[in-house]
């Protein structure tokens, strides 16, 4: 009798511990997506807030650029100092010109890509619609061919192109330093204007896919001047430090 | 035999709390909440058929690992075919669970009132 009574008593505290067990996991489960979530999953709220987002978005790049002008200022007047001063500054001035952290101009020429209006027509197999659109390959192709003809500053859509742009399309836009755009795609490069123009039009060069499809999806305009903004991104290097030479190659 | 029931959970909740860490797939968060309101409700039935005195190991620990499986089955069942199904195993094992509840209440009520009548 109290052998059994023992055995009842044993099951009774394993199946509450299960189910201790069972609820606390579900207790910690729980509170672990509350916090994990969104603050709301459905779609008005989602679009409120990436409206919201988006516009902090506007300010704080207002606020990076009145920020770099600044520091544009400072640095003018501390090279009104000495002339070692002067010097540095001068050297700081051109090695922001190179890394495209100053807005430029001078004469160069503006490209528009746009996607056709035409459909394809017919069902030959070589009509697809993906040749009618502007990819980000087209972009890519441009771009390069615009440095080799040595283009000293480029922007597609106000985006200036900088050593760590990154130009890719993700779904039906196509994303140029982070920020996402659509065709129309207004390419402004500085430099040689008839040289830029010839890169672009050699016979099978960038732009010759896009023309045979539809010539309406390209426009060239040679300009005597040409305004390209300043990189508006960030400049933080997060994993690259420069290496120091000292320490590092005594024997 | 209530006092071990207690401990036990305590013990359950502390340890998931504490100790356990097991990282699972988020959709499986609904099952186990469900698996663990169907093990409440058996724990529950448990208690009550003791104090009744007709508490068997048997039935109870099938009826618990049964519930509980059905339970999250039910769910899975129901998210597949579009059905809100797990509003019936919460609907069934909640009603019970208060069902279970009043009968324990009423028990101890009772065994106060008779302490008091022989005192």
């Amino acid at each position: 009798m109290s052998d059994n009574k023992l055995k009842q008593m044993t099951v009774f505290f394993a199946i509450w511990l299960v189910v201790g067990l069972l609820v606390g996991m579900a207790f910690k489960e729980q509170t672990r997506i509350r916090t994990a979530e969104l603050p709301s999953a459905r779609l008005p709220d989602l679009a409120r807030a990436y409206v919201q987002e988006k516009r902090s978005n506007a300010a704080l790049e207002e606020e990076i650029r009145q920020l770099r002008q600044r520091i544009n200022e400072l640095e003018n007047a501390f090279a009104s100092g000495t002339k070692q001063a002067q010097v540095l500054n001068q050297s700081l001035q051109e090695a922001k010109m190179i890394a495209g952290l100053l807005e430029v101009e001078g004469p160069g020429i503006e490209l528009t890509l746009q996607d056709s209006k035409k459909r394809p027509s017919g069902d030959s197999p070589e009509l697809l619609p993906e040749l009618y659109t502007i990819h980000d390959y087209d972009l890519l192709r441009v771009v390069n061919e615009l440095r080799q003809a040595g283009a000293e500053a480029i922007s597609i859509n106000g985006q200036r192109i900088v050593s760590t742009t990154g130009i890719r399309c993700t779904g039906p836009v196509v994303f140029v330093n982070d920020v996402k755009m659509a065709s129309p795609f207004v390419i402004l490069a500085i430099g040689d204007p008839k040289t830029l123009v010839g890169a672009l039009e050699m016979p099978g060069g960038a732009l010759a896919d896009l023309k045979s499809v539809d010539p309406k999806m390209v426009q060239i305009r040679r300009l005597d001047t040409v305004r390209i903004p300043a990189f508006s991104g960030s400049t933080q290097f997060r994993y690259a430090r420069p290496v120091t030479l000292e320490g590092g190659t005594e024997p | 035999m209530i006092a071990v029931g207690l401990i036990g959970l305590l013990l359950g909740v502390m340890i998931a709390s504490v100790a356990l860490d097991i990282p699972l797939p988020e959709e499986w968060a609904a099952y186990l909440s469900l698996a663990a309101l169907a093990g409440l409700d058996t724990a529950f039935g448990g208690w009550r058929a003791a104090l009744e005195g007709r508490f068997h190991p048997d039935v109870f620990v099938s009826g618990f690992i049964v519930n509980a499986l059905l339970a999250a089955l039910l769910a899975y069942l129901g998210d597949r075919i579009g059905v809100d199904l797990f509003l019936a195993a919460v609907v069934t094992l909640g009603g019970r669970m208060f069902l279970n509840l009043s009968l324990i209440r009423r028990y101890y009520l009772n065994q106060i009132a008779l302490r008091r009548q022989r005192g």
